[in-house]
């Protein structure tokens, strides 16, 4: 007879727990194109930043890093512009893109 | 009462601590197998709720559809306290010798020591299904804990470990129950732990190889997840990079103390022996592997989606096919669990859930397109690419290999087997082309690398190798006298290389940042790790890579030497002599042996004396090799008792001096501590400033 009072008290335990969910729970927010964009950019950043690293360690020959830097911007610059346009802005502003530090 | 106050209180209750102790020991083993039996028909029930109301959560986007996603991530957390009850109550049957159970049994006695009545929980086919539940619902905790980081993608991620977590909880409760009871008079002891799995590692290599193993669940649920979601971005592959990590790390930990435990308990002198079990171990730990420095190129340019979802979907079917081979009985191993029925189930759910992801794939292929290509042969993408292939070639052979008795059973009709020399022909120069990777890799740039940057970075370190062979031909490797050797030159002198363009690495970043902030080499090198851990703590786990091969490459120089001795007999073996002075028989409660006490001399002076042992279990009546090792980083003396010859009642001792042995276990922990430094985030920001031009927005289509 303990033993099934026992199983008892966790089964209910288990089902009070699962059930008694708090009003106004949500799962948050779907992730957006723009989320999207600005993970995106964040790489990208990262990536420069990365290149730029490596040039100043001397890994990189000058032409090699002209050519990846002027490549990783361009790219940057797509995706800010795409943002841009999603959000309905007119231009993205130059401070947003420059001068960025980890 | 009221008159002593509070000590009064914990008085009476220290004083009525131990009949409340024995009224709850004896409810337990009285009732232990409904107890435990229950919570594996309610974690399951909970389970497939978890499932069923995850899935309709996710279909609807209205407030009644979050509510029931929420219930289901709360039956997810309450699966893994359910099931963790029931492990408790097996163990504790374990610790109270409750042979009603018949898995108790089979699997324990009443001198077995303390610290293996807990490896009872993983000892034998029903405990182990049992354990790996357990560690998938702690993994599902812990994950559903974290939902508020992505709670749509955690969400999917949930609903599939449900259905993972709904399979091994079927298989519990109904084809290897761990609850069962013995049928007519109870017997006064029990069968006792295999001998083989009384020695102290045993009793933490299988719950590190099964965390692996259970793990890569977690990035195979995100993957599938993210794919059926449509997940836009990479940032499932950032958000599963730790859990994978973690997974790995455990599966390293798991493999290399399973080769310790091999080493040091079979008694065959060596470490790996390509045994089907240990097979079954590397292939998820490679492809696992492949991923790890695959999802870089999707992280970073967005390219190799539709190879790195499918290397997450086999890792996962690797662990699965991994426990399905020890499980099913259809291969011979020193590893493996009985033969029985429950390798059909793995089978159809390997099959089931091989359909699920072609099915996910087909439908959402469009949403795996790459957004770069490969511009260049000469870059980090392409050297990430060959790698990758690299391990998935070794991951065939051995597939390959491990599955060829089986094979050619069903095709000729007689098992075929495919030993070391296959695995270690195909292997070894697979592997000496990934460690020529590892040293080329970083020091090649993203996009293409120009023949000045290769000039450059390569030039000293391919002098240092060089410089490194050249000595290893001088102090007498002659790669021309046989392959052995060769492969020994080869990993060496590519491991130099290796070192010496990590090491050029670390001093490069180090000068950058002495340069930024006035600090001295040492000090900027060290806040270099600190400023990138993920690539620094990956170069610490090349570093171990690198000391491992080294330690393996050691066992072309090994010798061994077998002789029956007598007191005082000697013998010589490369610059140790060994002098026997005495053998002897003992006898205890839980086995019996014969062991044998050993001086060891090297140039005339005594550094140690061996007991090799030879143990008789009594419950199992089963033998087991205790090896005495004189243990130093340059070699190991490792001595292991053959047993009495019948004739002469003498010792038959064999000896291996086997050169390096030591670095394997060193590489290994240096791989995981540059894991552990990998998993940390970033401390400090990195110093280079990031400018982007940026033109007008694009308009209209």
């Amino acid at each position: 007879m303990t033993t099934y009072f026992l199983l008892g008290i966790v089964t209910v335990a288990a089902l009070f727990y699962i059930f008694n969910v708090p009003l106004g729970v949500a799962a948050g927010p779907e992730k957006t194109r723009l989320n999207y964009l600005q993970e995106r950019k964040e790489v990208i950043y990262e990536n420069m930043r990365d290149l730029n690293f490596e040039y100043r360690a001397g890994k990189l020959s000058d032409e090699d890093y002209n050519s990846l830097k002027a490549s990783m911007e361009e790219e940057a610059a797509a995706v800010l512009a795409e943002a841009a346009r999603l959000q309905g802005a007119s231009t993205p502003s130059i401070s947003e893109t420059k001068g960025v530090r980890a | 009462m009221a008159q002593y106050g509070g000590l009064g209180l914990f008085l009476i209750l220290v004083q009525s601590a131990p009949s409340f102790s024995d009224t709850w020991a004896l409810f337990f083993a009285t009732h232990a197998a409904t107890l435990g039996s229950w919570f594996l028909l309610l974690a399951l029930a909970l389970s497939v709720y978890c499932f069923a109301a995850g899935w309709l959560g996710l279909l609807g986007r209205d407030a009644a559809s979050e509510r029931i996603g929420e219930t289901a991530r709360r039956a997810g957390i309450a699966v893994f306290y359910i099931v963790l009850l029931a492990g408790i109550t097996l163990v504790a049957a374990a610790f109270q010798d409750n042979f009603s159970l018949t898995y108790i049994l089979h699997h324990s006695n009443r001198e077995l020591p303390i610290a293996y009545k807990f490896a009872v929980l993983w000892s034998g086919q029903e405990g182990s299904l049992l354990f790996w539940a357990l560690l998938l619902s702690a993994y599902g905790f812990v994950l559903r804990l974290r939902h508020k980081t992505d709670p749509r993608l955690f969400a999917h991620a949930s609903v599939i470990i449900a259905a993972v977590q709904v399979f091994f909880l079927l298989l519990v409760n109904f084809a290897a129950h761990p609850f069962g009871i013995t049928q007519g008079a109870l017997p006064a002891d029990g069968n006792g732990l295999n001998p083989l799995l009384q020695y102290p590692e045993m009793v933490i290599h299988p719950p590190m190889l099964y965390l692996g193993y259970v793990g890569f669940t977690v990035p195979f649920a995100f993957g599938l997840g993210a794919l059926i979601m449509r997940y836009p971005g990479e940032k499932w592959i950032h958000i599963t990079r730790r859990w994978t990590m973690v997974t790995w790390a455990f599966l390293t930990i798991g493999i290399f103390l399973g080769s310790h435990w091999a080493y040091n308990v079979l008694g065959w002198g060596g470490y790996w022996s390509w045994d089907p079990v240990e097979n079954a171990s590397f292939m998820p730990w490679l492809t696992g592997n492949a991923f790890l420095h695959s999802v870089m190129m999707q992280e970073k340019r967005g390219m190799l989606k539709v190879w790195n979802i499918w290397l997450v979907f086999s890792t996962f079917l690797l662990s699965i096919l991994g426990t399905f081979l020890t499980r099913s009985g259809i291969v011979s191993s020193v590893h493996a669990f009985a033969q029985s029925s429950i390798g059909t189930w793995f089978l159809a759910f390997i099959v089931l859930t091989l359909a699920v992801c072609v099915f996910a794939f087909v439908k959402n292929r469009d949403h795996l397109k790459t957004e770069h290509r490969l511009e260049s042969l000469v870059s980090r993408e392409s050297s990430f690419l060959f790698n990758n292939l690299l391990l998935l070639v070794a991951c065939f052979v051995v597939l390959w290999g491990t599955f060829f008795p089986v094979l050619s059973e069903w095709i000729q009709g007689n098992k075929v087997t495919v030993g070391g020399p296959f695995f270690n022909k195909v292997n070894i120069p697979i592997a000496l082309l990934l460690l020529l990777l590892t040293a080329v890799g970083p020091l090649l740039s993203w996009r293409k690398t120009s023949t000045d940057s290769i000039r450059r970075n390569f030039q000293w370190p391919a002098i240092g190798a060089l410089v490194v062979a050249i000595l290893l031909l001088i102090f007498g490797v002659r790669p021309w006298v046989d392959s052995s050797y060769f492969y020994s030159l080869m990993t060496i002198s590519l491991s130099a290389l290796v070192l010496f363009t990590i090491a050029s690495e670390f001093i490069r970043g180090g000068r950058v940042i002495s340069k930024h902030t006035g600090q001295n080499l040492l000090v900027s090198i060290t806040q270099l790790g600190r400023r990138n851990t993920r690539r620094y703590g990956g170069y610490i786990v090349h570093i171990g890579v690198v000391i491992v091969f080294v330690g393996i490459a050691g066992s072309a120089f090994n010798v061994d030497k077998e002789m029956e001795m007598s007191y005082g007999d000697k013998m010589q073996i490369g610059s140790y002599e060994l002098i026997c002075r005495s053998y002897t028989q003992e006898d205890k409660p839980n086995y019996g042996s014969e062991w044998a006490i050993m001086d060891v001399f090297k140039g005339g002076k005594q550094i140690d004396t061996l007991y090799p042992e030879r143990r008789f279990y009594k419950a199992s009546q089963q033998t087991a090799t205790m090896v005495a090792n004189h243990s130093t980083l340059k070699e190991d003396l490792y001595v292991v008792y053959e047993g009495l010859n019948q004739d002469t009642g003498r010792p038959i001792l064999k000896v291996h001096v086997n050169p390096l042995v030591n670095w394997i276990w060193i590489g290994v922990i240096i791989m995981i501590l540059g894991t552990i430094m990998a998993m940390l985030p970033n401390t400090m920001p990195a110093p280079a400033r990031v400018f982007a031009r940026v033109p007008a927005p694009v308009t209209g289509d």
